[in-house]
């Protein structure tokens, strides 16, 4: 088996599992479980930009992966500091 | 508002300065012939890590500001994240698999748990490593008569004990990192 | 034969990340739900960040890639818990509750003392 062909199936599974999340977004009883389900599916679909970065053998996805982490991150503490009243 | 002293100033900067490095691939170009330094590139990242200092050293650096370029205390650190914390990591992860596929009951609770670390640092430190470890968020630091706690959310309150709670949570972790931060 | 070795790391992290999202999906209350995620932001970064490097070192010998991942995932490291407790924190203050009791809840009586 090829490795590309490999790395391409499993970044499908990681995005596979980011849409089973969006169930957990729509549905989330509370606004904390919205936020948690939006960061973890940034998380995921960082994972599949890594993984297409491999497959493709080109490191332009890595920047862009890099800069999702830090919007997620950045988001993520606002939701919070926004919730806690503080903003 | 803290004035910023220069000591921090300066740790500030080369740690800013790696960084742009590590970033910009400049330290590859030690390795690779091929890919010359670049002037430019390393003077902009001069000016800009002396700015970042400026404003942002005050928020990093409050206690010693040369300990991060101690050789002793590095390979220390290396040993925790590698060796100690990835094996808490890996444990913590199995039983966490375990609760989800209903192996295990979950029986989640708040406890309260005692540390006598001292430095900011470690206490932050223990505190992140906590929240790392699935099954286990610290929730909030309070001091009360010269004692830290955390509140720490547990999936599977098997004791509610302060003691017992705080050893079974931090396990061989907060001998480590006091020993890193002594 | 490097190759099985990357696949095994990417292997355990889809594993965990299923473990993750199943655990989100689960799980009856906001703060397990919280849990569940922190396995995927742990083992289910670290497994494909470390076969990517592995690859990209013995493979493609890139080692400005390699650098760069390792970057992305020293920052998953040092952010992940940051957030998580910045989020637990703000959900307890804004009084998030599971539906069935907790078995033992500390801070909220130590919030009701302050009060």
């Amino acid at each position: 088996m090829e490795a590309a062909n490999v790395f391409t199936f499993s970044a499908i599974c990681f995005v596979v599992l980011a849409l089973l999340l969006v169930y957990r977004l729509i549905k989330g009883p509370s606004v904390v479980d919205r936020a948690v389900a939006a960061d973890s599916i940034d998380i995921l679909a960082d994972m599949a930009l890594v993984l297409f970065a491999l497959a493709s053998k080109r490191s332009i996805y890595l920047d862009i992966a890099l800069v999702t982490a830090v919007l997620g991150f950045v988001g993520s503490v606002m939701v919070s500091r926004y919730l806690e009243g503080r903003l | 508002m803290k004035k910023t002293k220069f000591s921090a100033f300066l740790s500030t900067t080369v740690v800013c300065y790696l960084f742009w490095l590590l970033l910009t691939g400049q330290l590859v170009a030690l390795i690779q012939p091929n890919n010359p330094f670049s002037a430019q590139v390393l003077i902009a990242g001069a000016i800009v890590s002396v700015l970042t200092a400026l404003f942002s050293a005050r928020f990093f650096v409050h206690e010693k500001a040369f300990w991060f370029f101690n050789p002793i205390k590095l390979i220390l650190l290396a040993v925790y994240c590698l060796i100690i914390f990835m094996w808490e990591l890996i444990k913590a992860n199995v039983s966490m698999f375990c609760y989800v596929f209903g192996l295990k009951k979950t029986n989640p609770g708040i406890v309260k748990v005692e540390t006598d670390l001292e430095s900011e640092y470690a206490q932050s430190m223990l505190a992140n490593s906590i929240t790392l470890t699935p099954g286990t968020i610290t929730m909030d630091i309070a001091e009360s008569k010269g004692k830290t706690y955390y509140y720490i959310h547990w999936i599977d309150v098997s004791t509610q004990d302060m003691k017992e709670a705080g050893d079974s949570i931090k396990g061989t972790m907060e001998k480590w990192i006091r020993r890193i931060w002594r | 034969m490097m190759d099985y070795v990357i696949y095994a790391f990417i292997a355990v992290s889809l594993i965990f990340a299923l473990t993750g999202v199943v655990g989100m999906l689960r799980f009856k209350d906001s703060y397990s739900r919280m849990q569940a995620s922190t396995c995927i932001s742990t083992l289910g970064v670290l497994g494909v960040i470390i076969g990517a490097i592995i690859y990209s070192v013995a493979e493609l010998s890139d080692i400005s890639m390699a650098v760069k991942l390792g970057v992305l995932g020293l920052f998953y490291i040092v952010t992940s818990p940051i957030s998580g407790h910045a989020i637990a924190k703000a959900a307890y203050r804004r009084g998030v509750r599971p539906e069935k009791k907790m078995k033992c809840d500390k801070y909220g009586e130590d919030l009701e003392d302050d009060n």
